[in-house]
């Protein structure tokens, strides 16, 4: 009996620390309910624009795209107001009729925006997306442990036997099979179906070759040097290369996997206003550089990067030059292809 | 008349007993389930659902790469299982043996660490088994190696992995049962000269087979579905049921796949189940059904 | 010497169990020593710190989400405990029509994905209205905690003798007198077993609470997702010490309260 008491005590403490928590919560100004990327914005950012502004942000976070589409799908309309798609589910989520038509003349700092990342082909006159933050699928490599003279600027160096069981590569099926498809020359997005028979070929002989998948934290596993080379995304390239000086990185020739997450604001929003208020302070310079500082992401905000210190500016794994952006490629949406993708893939992770 | 009369009066108890259990489960087990059987009947148009009716999903079930992951995946849970089983029964005997204080104190033990984020428990796996980790240390200290071995990223550490999260699922049971057996009996037995083994083979086993049985549900099941343990442990290396589903769920976006999928698992778990209780006999006795 | 083979057996039997414990103490000992080091990798101890312990981030939403675990946690254990017990014991006792369906169903949460009864329940709350927030947590939770309780249930009440029931109730006791004097404390290890899992598989849930949850409930595992984003680093260490340090704690105190001599 003692111990459901004490359970009980604890369950009524709860009670009353989420009461005082919802309490304290309250504003004049009302609300923001902002559905973002877990470790995405800076808790200072959201508490600066509070103060400026005196709305409540209510934040949530989502670790997929997939996750978000089917909790705003399936939530009440307008539960949400801004969200944070990557570039493909931009596309599908305009096709879907989510995401409101912006009004361009209620952000003011539009034109920090570096103009390469406006117009996207996912969303062809941005009127639905206001890009955010970025990064491209880079080559991470462990100088000490690769042969003289590798060069992975070239894809193809990944699938050289040497490398046998050394390897950690991003989680993600679309990245695999479409730099190994870049490597034969064939698109990015690939459809033809028999190109596709031999990148399977071709992928089959990466395998031995990996020892983890892993989108999360891949630098761990090549800062402790257990594995020579990692196809990564740039941020965490960036965390790799400033944690152990034998690792170098490399931009592949033939382009690079890009992925640059967006700024929305969903079309039946409860507070549309206090969005547009909200995007508009964080494209602002200075909470850039807040942003900037403390995620170092592919930044399109041209304005606040200027305001970064050199080292900053000078880490080509931060600061990505534009004519390799320039090469890259973007997800799409490629059909009922896909089908096909994950039995290539079901096939290479069995 | 007294017969009548209790054969009357059964209807409030059956009642009490499992309309909550009857209407919580309609309500918010049977819809899911009715959703993931009309989901699987749909198709996509390569990223979102469209509403035509179609069998293509079942028939891409039929896929030789998705066989040979099913196959995996049980032997898999199976091993697992068996490790809890045979990992987890000696343990259960010693606390269901215990003293009334012990008891409590050895059963609030083991639950203890699962109430830390299993994720981060398996990363602490990952810290002890790596190439630099503990368990490789110390062996080329004592020289027992002279070159880390690998661990992690194995089919073993898959194993590893699936057996700590998974055995109080296994203990929990086999001690609920364990404890009610009749110490006297056990007594009776020694005592009419049966040696231990015998005993614990011809009494102690069969009467405590329904923790046996309940406690390989609960791991047997969940293990086919435990995507992150494969992709912490394993590196993602060798796809389970799981990571299957979830990748049609995810990234590949194709619910109607990722649905047939899941029917066709659960219509294997309750073959599975059928099977068991025409063959193994009575399943009344073991208390599951 | 029979005694001497039976106290060899009982010390074999006690260092078979702390090997057991060893082996689920083992990574949270790591994480315990991790949370001191200097490094941030995780992989090498390289130095003592309590710098992660200050740089803990001292905001009351992460008090606030492990507040809300914990009474998400023991309502919904409580709710797929009465609930799951009731069943096992009905179910066991009666034949009735309609029984080999509730058997099907009660194997579906546990077949089903997470992802996929996550966002069924969420399409269910929608169209019922019930507020997100805690209250669809708790009602996910026990959804998912049911059968737990139900299978470890019935490994208590299998070859339950029946006849003790029938005695009680000769004796002139009532059937509620009856299950709350002889049946519940004969089955009373398999109910707290069965509760257990339940508390466990709430406290450590993740996907189905991504879904069931609404704006500004987040939940203990959902914050350490968030904080795992880009790699386990020594903070969440930090942060799954001090929980750990408090469960134990909260666990020590109510044990010790047990011990207490109670009369009656």
């Amino acid at each position: 009996m003692k111990r459901g008491k004490v359970i009980l005590l604890t369950a009524v403490a709860a009670v009353l620390l989420s009461g005082l928590a919802a309490c304290g919560g309250t504003q004049k100004n009302g609300t923001l309910n902002l559905f973002i990327w877990t470790e995405y914005i800076p808790d200072s950012v959201i508490e600066g624009f509070e103060k400026e502004t005196g709305i409540d942000v209510q934040m949530q976070t989502f670790s997929s795209n997939e996750e978000m589409l089917a909790k705003v799908q399936g939530s009440n309309p307008g539960a949400y107001d801004i969200v944070v798609p990557s570039d493909y589910m931009v596309e599908n989520m305009i096709s879907q009729d989510i995401l409101l038509e912006m009004d361009e003349s209620q952000l003011t700092n539009l034109g920090n925006l570096d103009p390469a990342y406006l117009n996207p082909s996912y969303d062809p006159e941005s009127k639905y997306s206001i890009p955010y933050m970025g990064g491209a699928g880079v080559i991470v490599y462990n100088k000490n442990m690769v042969e003289e003279g590798a060069d992975f600027t070239d894809y193809d160096e990944l699938f050289k036997t040497v490398y046998n069981n050394s390897m950690v590569v991003l989680d993600d099926f679309r990245s695999i099979v479409g730099i190994t498809a870049l490597s034969m020359g064939y698109d990015f997005n690939e459809t033809d179906e028999t190109k596709l028979g031999e990148v399977k070929e071709k992928m089959l002989t990466l395998k031995p070759n990996i020892k983890s998948f892993d989108s999360d934290s891949p630098k761990t596993l090549m800062i402790t040097e257990e594995t020579a080379v990692g196809l990564m995304w740039s941020g965490e390239a960036a965390l790799a290369l400033s944690e152990n000086e034998n690792l170098d990185i490399a931009f592949p020739e033939k382009g690079m996997y890009l992925f640059l997450d967006n700024l929305c604001i969903t079309k039946d929003a409860k507070n549309a206003d206090n969005a547009y208020k909200f995007i508009d302070y964080v494209l602002k310079a200075e909470v850039n550089k807040e942003i900037s500082t403390e995620f170092p992401y592919l930044n399109p905000n041209s304005a606040g990067v200027a305001l970064m210190e050199d080292a900053y500016k000078n880490n080509k794994a931060i600061v990505i030059p534009p004519e390799e952006i320039a090469k890259g490629y973007y997800v799409k949406n490629i059909g009922k292809t896909v089908d096909l993708y994950s039995e290539i893939w079901a096939e290479f992770t069995k | 008349m007294k017969k009548n009369y209790k054969a009357r009066n059964k209807t409030i108890p059956l009642l009490t007993t499992v309309s909550p259990v009857a209407v919580w489960l309609i309500l918010l087990v049977a819809a899911p389930l009715l959703y993931v059987l009309f989901l699987s009947f749909l198709s996509t148009d390569g990223y979102n659902v469209v509403f035509r009716f179609t069998f293509d999903n079942y028939k891409n079930l039929i896929n030789p790469t998705y066989m040979e992951i099913y196959a995996n995946s049980f032997l898999i849970a199976f091993f697992t299982t068996l490790i809890c089983i045979l990992a987890g029964y000696p343990f259960a005997y010693h606390m269901a043996l215990a003293g009334k204080k012990k008891k409590a104190v050895m059963m609030v033990m083991l639950m203890v660490p699962f109430w830390t984020n299993s994720l981060i428990r398996l990363n602490g796996w990952k810290t002890i088994l790596g190439k630099t980790g503990f368990v490789n240390t110390l062996l080329l200290n004592l020289e027992m190696i002279h070159e880390p071995v690998e661990i992690l990223y194995t089919r073993g550490a898959v194993l590893l992995g699936m057996v700590y999260t998974l055995i109080p699922y296994m203990i929990l049971p086999l001690f609920a049962s364990i404890d009610k057996l009749d110490r006297s009996l056990l007594e009776a037995s020694n005592d009419l000269g049966a040696n231990k083994v015998k005993t614990f083979l011809h009494v102690t086993l069969p009467l405590t087979f329904a923790g046996i049985f309940s406690g390989s549900i609960m791991i047997f099941i969940p293990s086919l579905g435990y995507f992150f343990v494969s992709d912490i442990m394993g590196g993602g290396k060798s796809q389970l049921i799981g990571n299957l589903i979830e990748t049609q769920f995810k990234a590949a976006n194709n619910w109607p796949l990722g649905a047939s999928l899941s029917m066709m698992l659960i219509f294997l778990i309750l073959i599975m189940v059928t099977v068991y209780k025409k063959s193994g006999g009575n399943m009344e006795d073991l208390g599951v059904m | 010497m029979r005694n001497r083979r039976k106290k060899f057996g009982s010390v074999l039997s006690n260092i078979y169990s702390y090997l057991v414990y060893l082996f689920l103490y083992l990574p949270i000992f790591v994480v315990l020593l991790f949370s001191f080091n200097t490094s941030k990798r995780n992989i090498v101890f390289e130095g003592f710190t309590f710098e992660w312990y200050l740089r803990l981030p001292d905001n009351d939403s992460l008090l606030n989400a492990y507040g809300n675990t914990l009474f998400v946690g023991c309502i919904s254990t409580v709710i797929a405990t009465v609930i799951g017990t009731l069943a096992s014991y009905g179910m066991s006792k009666y034949k009735f029509k309609g029984k080999g369906i509730i058997d099907i169903l009660l194997y579906i949460p546990v077949v089903i994905p997470e992802i996929v009864l996550g966002i069924s329940l969420l399409a269910i709350f929608n169209l019922s209205n019930v507020p997100m927030g805690l209250t669809s947590l708790i009602i996910a939770h026990a959804t998912f905690s049911i059968p737990f309780v139900v299978f470890t249930v019935n490994a208590r009440l299998a070859g339950f003798d029946r006849s003790v029931e029938e005695a009680a109730m000769d004796l002139g006791a009532g059937r509620l007198k009856t299950f709350f004097t002889v049946t519940l404390p004969i089955i009373m290890p398999g109910v707290i077993s069965g509760a257990f899992l339940a508390f466990t598989l709430s406290v450590d849930d993740i996907i189905i609470s991504f879904f069931t949850t609404g704006p500004g409930s987040n939940t203990f595992p959902l914050k350490v997702m968030e904080l795992t984003k880009t790699g386990v680093t020594p903070d969440v260490y930090a942060l799954t010490t001090i929980v750990f340090i408090v469960t134990v704690a909260v666990t020590f105190l109510s044990q010790r309260d047990k011990k207490k001599p109670v009369k009656g």
